[in-house]
C-alpha cells in the first residue's frame, strides 16, 4: 500500500508537470504581446521594450518557463497586470468564495444522493425506485446554469427569500454570507447528485447480491440490517472513486454558476483573466485547480485505505 | 457480443424495442428534435432575426406560442433555430471525439506496448483537467464562436472514446474468435477491423448517444458564457444568458430555452439507456 | 419427534421464460442430533433445500407444502419471525469461505454480531464469547486475534470462522452447504472433522450438503440421494451404500473419484452418466431420470414413479430398481 501510494505520488507530480509544460505551450502560441496589450497600440516603443524586459518577455521562452516553474514550487505566482497585485493575493481573496462553496456543494450532494441510491437499491423495481431514477434523469439533463436561473426565478423573484446573486462576504456575518452562497451550492449540488445517487443505487445492488450480504441474513439479520451494516460499507468504494472525479466537474461548474450568481470566486476569475488576456493569472489558477484535482484524487486513493482493510496491508496469519 | 452473435434485422429489434418506454420517449424526444431543426431551415414562425420592436417582450400568446424577446424576435422560431445550432456543433464535436478516440483505442488495444502507454497517460492526462475548464480556455484563446466550441468539446470527448474502445477491444483480443484469425495469419488491422469493431459497433452507439447529450450541454454552457456560438445567430445557451437579465421584466424568457435544453439531453439519455438494453442481451437479462 | 420436516416442498421460480420447477415434493424428516446428508449434482435443488429451510429463497420464488421447524410452519411465518429463528435455532455454513465473510469487518465483529443480535449482548460480552467461539474452532489466540480481517486467514480459516458464528447462538439445526468444496484436500478433511466434533454428542442436527458421496458416507447417519428436485433414494447411509437401489446412485457412484477406496476398488475407471438434466421450466411428466437411465422402460413414461420402501429405513422412487447389493 505504502509502495502504491507512492507510485501514485510520483504519477501525479509527473502529471503535473506535464500540465504546467502544456499550459505554458498554449499561452506562448497565444497571438499578441501581453506587454501591448497592457500599453495599448498607441505605446512608445522604447516603454514597451522596458515592459517587455521588465515582465520577463525578453528572455527566452525556457527560461521563462523554468522561471514560472520555480516561482510555483516556492510560492511566488507572480504580479497579475489588470489587477496591478500578486496572484497569491488574488487567490487569498476568492478563495474564502471557492472553497465554502465547493464544499456546501460536495456535501449537499453526498447527503442527497447517498441515502436516495441506498433507497433506490433497496426498493429494486419498485415506486421509490422508479422515482429516485426518475429524479436522477431529470438531475442529469438540468443544465446547471439553467438550474441556477429557476433558482433565482423561484427564490430571489418570485418569494424573493434570497438574494439573485452576488456574495455578502465573510465579514458580513457567518449567515448573511451563508445565505449568498446556499443557492449556487444547490445549483452545483443537484446534477452531482444525481449521479452520485445512481452510481449508489447500481453499487449497493452489486453488494447486495454479495455472498456476505447472505450470511448476515443468515445470521438472522433483517433486511434493513443487512442492507446498511454489510452492503453500505462496501457499496461506498467505489462511490468514493465517482465523488473523486467528480470533483473537478465541479470546479467547471463554478466557472458557470459564479457567473450566474456574479460571484467573485475562483471560477469567475479564471473566466474574466482568460477575457482580459492576464496570462500569469491563467496560467497559475489553471495550474492551482489541476493541482487540487489531483490532490483530491490523492487523497480518495488513501480513503481507500480506511474503507477497505484489504489495502491497508497485514499479511496472512500462517 | 462475439462474431457469432446474429446481426439481428431492423425489424427484429423495432419488435424487441417497442415494449421498452425509455427507448420509445427517447427516440420520440430525438426525432422531434431533429425534425424541428430541419423544418427550421427552410420555414420558422417569423423570420429567426426579425427585430419588432414594438412587439418586445410579450407573453406567450396566439401570435408569439413562446412569446418574444427584448427585441421583439420570435422565441419559437428562435429555439428551433437554436436547436439546428446545437445539434450541428454536438455533432460534429462527437465526431471529431469518435473519429480519433476510436482509432486511437482501437490502436491501443492492437499494439500494446509504448502506444498503449502513450494513449493511456495522455488520457489519465486529461482527466486532471476539468472538461469545461479547458474548453472555455480553448475557445477564450481561440476565440470565441461556433467553431471554436466544436472544437473544444471534440477534443475532450477524445479520450473517452479511446478509453472505451481500449478497454472493450482488449477483451475481445482474448476471444477465442480472434485467436483464431490471429493463427489464420490475419494482420492486426485486419482484425481489428474485421472481428473488433464490429463487436463494440453497438457499445460505441451508445456511448456517442450519451455523449451527445453531454455535448448539447456543454454547448450551451459555453454559449450561456459568451464562448460559443455569437449573435445575431440564436443559441439555447445565449439566450438564457440574455434572458437571465431580464428576469424581473420578462421571466418566461428563461423558461423556454432550458426546456429545450432539458429535454433534449433527457430524451437522449433516454434513447441511450434503452439501446444499451436493446444492444446488450446480458445487461437486459440482468434486469 | 422430529426438529425438521418437510412435506411436500414444491418450489417453483418465476422467470421471464416462464415457471420453472426446482424443488418436486420433497418431503424427509430430521430428529434432534440425528444428521442427513443430502447428495446430488449441481442443480438438483439441494441448495433450494437448505435456502427454503432458512426462507432465503430468490424473491421470484413460490413455495408449497409445509416446512415443519420445532413444530411450526415456516412458510407461514412472517419475516420478523423468520429473522429470530435464522442465526438463533438455524444457522448455516456456506460454500465459498472466500466470500461469506465481509472483508471490511474483523472475524471478531462478524462472530460476535449474531450474538448481539439476537441476545442483545454488548460489545465487550459479545466479543469475549466470540474469542471463546474461534478458540472452539481452532483459531486460538492470541495467534488468530478477533481484530484479524478475512483476507489475512486462508481458506480453511476462514470456513472455521463461519462456522464459529453458526456455532454462535447454539442452533438447534446446522446446515452445511457444500462446506468443503471451495477448499484443498486437507482442509476438506479438517473442516469435516470439525463439524462432526462440534455436532458429535449434541443435540445440534446437521443437514450436510454435498455433491460428494464420499463425504456423506463419512459423516453422516442418513442420507438422501437427489435428482432434478425430487428425491431419488434415501435411507440409513451404510444400508444405501450397501444397497444402492435407484440407476441414479450407481450412476453417481461410478463417477466419483477417489476416498471411496473403502468401498471401491483401486484402479477403477471412472463413468459418467451420459444425457443431461431435464429442464426446470419443461419437466417431464413420468420419472425425471428417464432420459438418462440405462433401465428405462415404457411404463417409466407416463407418470412419475412413487416412492416405495425396500426395506424399513430405505425407499426408492423407481419402478426398476436394483436389486442386491452395490458391485464393488
Amino acid at each position: 500500500m505504502a509502495l502504491f501510494l507512492l507510485q501514485r505520488l510520483g504519477t501525479l507530480l509527473i502529471t503535473l508537470l506535464v500540465a504546467s509544460l502544456l499550459v505554458f505551450l498554449v499561452m506562448e502560441v497565444l497571438p499578441g504581446d501581453p506587454a501591448a496589450i497592457i500599453l495599448g497600440v498607441n505605446a512608445r516603443a522604447d516603454t514597451l521594450a522596458a515592459l517587455r524586459a521588465e515582465m520577463g518577455l525578453d528572455r527566452p521562452a525556457w527560461e521563462r518557463y523554468l522561471l514560472w516553474l520555480g516561482g510555483l514550487v516556492t510560492g511566488d505566482l507572480g504580479r497579475s497586470y489588470t489587477y496591478g497585485v500578486t496572484v497569491w493575493e488574488l487567490v487569498a481573496e476568492r478563495i474564502g468564495l471557492s472553497l465554502p462553496l465547493a464544499l456546501m456543494a460536495i456535501v449537499l450532494s453526498t447527503v442527497l444522493a447517498i441515502p436516495l441510491g441506498v433507497l433506490a437499491a433497496a426498493r429494486r423495481n419498485k415506486a421509490a425506485d422508479v422515482g429516485v431514477m426518475g429524479f436522477t434523469q431529470l438531475g442529469i439533463a438540468i443544465p446547471n446554469f439553467w438550474f441556477a436561473i429557476l433558482l433565482i426565478l423561484l427564490f430571489a423573484v418570485h418569494w424573493q427569500v434570497l438574494p439573485a446573486g452576488g456574495f455578502a462576504g465573510w465579514d458580513a456575518g457567518f449567515w448573511p454570507a451563508l445565505k449568498t452562497l446556499l443557492l449556487p451550492a444547490v445549483a452545483l449540488a443537484l446534477p452531482q447528485a444525481a449521479i452520485l445517487a445512481r452510481v449508489t443505487r447500481s453499487s449497493v445492488l452489486e453488494t447486495l447480491g454479495e455472498d456476505y450480504v447472505r450470511t448476515a441474513r443468515a445470521k438472522g439479520l433483517s433486511r434493513r440490517a443487512a442492507l446498511w451494516h454489510h452492503a453500505v460499507r462496501n457499496a461506498l468504494i467505489p462511490v468514493v472513486t465517482i465523488m473523486g472525479l467528480q470533483f473537478s466537474f465541479l470546479l467547471a461548474g463554478t466557472i458557470i454558476i459564479e457567473n450566474v450568481f456574479y460571484l467573485p470566486g475562483l471560477g469567475r476569475l479564471i473566466f474574466q483573466a482568460i477575457a482580459q488576456r492576464d496570462l500569469i493569472v491563467v496560467k497559475d489558477l489553471v495550474i492551482l485547480l489541476a493541482a487540487s484535482v489531483v490532490v483530491v484524487n490523492f487523497l480518495v486513493d488513501l480513503l481507500y485505505a480506511v474503507l477497505d482493510p484489504r489495502l491497508r496491508g497485514g499479511g496472512h496469519v500462517l | 457480443m462475439s462474431s457469432e452473435t446474429r446481426v439481428a434485422s431492423l425489424r427484429e429489434f423495432w419488435q424487441r424495442g417497442r415494449g421498452q418506454a425509455n427507448l420509445m420517449i427517447g427516440l420520440l424526444v430525438t426525432l422531434l428534435l431533429v425534425a424541428l431543426a430541419a423544418v427550421s431551415l427552410f420555414w420558422t414562425p417569423y423570420p429567426v432575426n426579425a427585430i419588432d420592436i414594438p412587439a418586445k417582450l410579450q407573453p406567450p400568446s396566439a401570435a408569439h406560442w413562446l412569446g418574444t424577446d427584448q427585441f421583439g424576435r420570435d422565441v419559437l422560431s428562435r429555439i428551433m433555430a437554436g436547436a439546428r445550432n446545437s445539434i450541428a456543433v454536438s455533432l460534429v464535436a462527437v465526431g471529431i471525439g469518435a473519429g480519433i478516440g476510436v482509432p486511437l483505442g482501437a490502436l491501443a488495444a492492437a499494439r500494446r506496448g509504448w502506444v498503449e502507454e502513450v494513449v493511456m497517460r495522455f488520457n489519465d492526462f486529461t482527466f486532471a483537467f476539468p472538461a469545461l475548464l479547458s474548453a472555455v480556455m480553448i475557445t477564450a484563446l481561440l476565440g470565441p464562436g461556433a467553431v471554436n466550441s466544436i472544437i473544444a468539446i471534440g477534443i475532450f470527448n477524445i479520450p473517452v472514446f479511446a478509453r472505451l474502445t481500449r478497454g472493450a477491444a482488449l477483451s475481445l483480443w482474448q476471444r477465442d474468435f480472434v485467436l483464431a484469425a490471429r493463427v489464420a495469419g490475419r494482420g492486426r488491422t485486419r482484425i481489428t477491423l474485421d472481428h473488433i469493431l464490429p463487436n463494440i459497433a453497438s457499445l460505441l452507439i451508445v456511448q456517442m448517444t450519451i455523449q451527445f447529450a453531454l455535448a448539447i450541454l456543454a454547448e450551451a454552457g459555453l454559449s450561456y458564457l459568451g464562448l460559443g456560438t455569437q449573435p445575431p445567430d440564436p443559441s439555447w445557451g445565449k439566450m438564457l444568458n440574455e434572458a437571465q437579465t431580464l428576469m424581473f421584466l420578462a421571466p418566461q424568457l428563461a423558461i423556454f430555452p432550458g426546456l429545450a435544453i432539458m429535454v433534449t439531453v433527457l430524451g437522449l439519455n433516454l434513447l441511450g439507456d434503452g439501446l444499451r438494453d436493446l444492444l446488450d442481451p446480458r445487461l437486459r437479462r440482468l434486469r | 419427534m422430529s426438529l425438521l420436516s418437510l412435506q411436500d416442498l414444491t418450489v417453483t421460480l418465476d422467470t421471464p421464460e416462464g415457471p420453472a420447477t426446482v424443488l418436486d415434493r420433497v418431503s424427509f424428516d430430521l430428529a434432534p442430533g440425528e444428521s442427513l446428508g443430502i447428495v446430488g449434482e449441481s442443480g438438483c435443488g439441494k441448495s433450494m433445500t437448505a435456502l427454503a429451510v432458512m426462507g432465503l429463497l430468490p424473491a421470484a420464488a413460490r413455495c408449497r407444502g409445509r416446512i415443519d421447524f420445532e413444530d411450526q410452519d415456516l412458510l407461514t411465518l412472517d419475516e420478523r419471525a423468520l429473522c429470530a429463528l435464522r442465526g438463533r435455532r438455524i444457522a448455516m455454513v456456506f460454500q465459498e469461505p472466500m466470500t461469506a465473510l465481509n472483508p471490511v469487518k474483523t472475524i471478531g465483529f462478524q462472530v460476535a454480531e449474531g450474538l448481539r443480535w439476537h441476545f442483545g449482548l454488548g460489545r465487550g460480552e459479545a466479543e469475549a464469547r466470540a474469542l471463546k467461539l474461534l478458540d472452539r474452532v481452532g483459531l486460538p489466540q492470541p495467534r488468530f486475534s478477533p481484530d484479524l480481517y478475512p483476507h489475512q486467514l486462508s481458506g480453511g480459516q476462514r470456513q472455521r470462522v463461519v462456522i464459529a458464528m453458526a456455532l454462535a447462538c447454539d442452533p438447534a439445526l446446522l446446515i452445511a452447504d457444500e462446506p468443503t468444496t471451495a477448499l484443498d484436500v486437507t482442509s476438506q478433511a479438517e473442516i469435516l472433522a470439525l463439524i462432526a466434533e462440534v455436532t458429535a454428542g449434541s443435540k445440534m442436527a446437521l443437514m450436510l450438503i454435498t455433491h460428494d458421496l464420499a463425504v456423506v458416507w463419512q459423516n453422516t447417519a442418513a442420507m438422501l440421494v437427489m435428482y432434478a428436485g425430487t428425491v431419488a433414494e434415501r435411507g440409513a447411509t451404510a444400508e444405501v451404500f450397501a444397497r444402492m437401489a435407484h440407476p441414479y446412485t450407481r450412476g453417481l457412484l461410478a463417477a466419483s473419484p477417489g476416498a471411496l477406496e473403502d468401498i471401491l476398488p483401486a484402479g477403477r475407471r471412472l463413468a459418467t452418466i451420459p444425457g443431461q438434466v431435464p429442464d426446470p421450466h419443461d419437466r417431464p411428466q413420468g420419472c425425471v431420470f428417464a432420459g438418462r437411465c440405462p433401465r428405462v422402460a415404457d411404463d417409466c413414461l407416463p407418470c412419475p414413479p412413487g416412492e416405495r420402501l425396500l426395506v424399513p429405513g430405505h425407499a426408492v422412487a423407481c419402478l426398476h430398481p436394483h436389486e442386491g447389493e452395490t458391485p464393488s
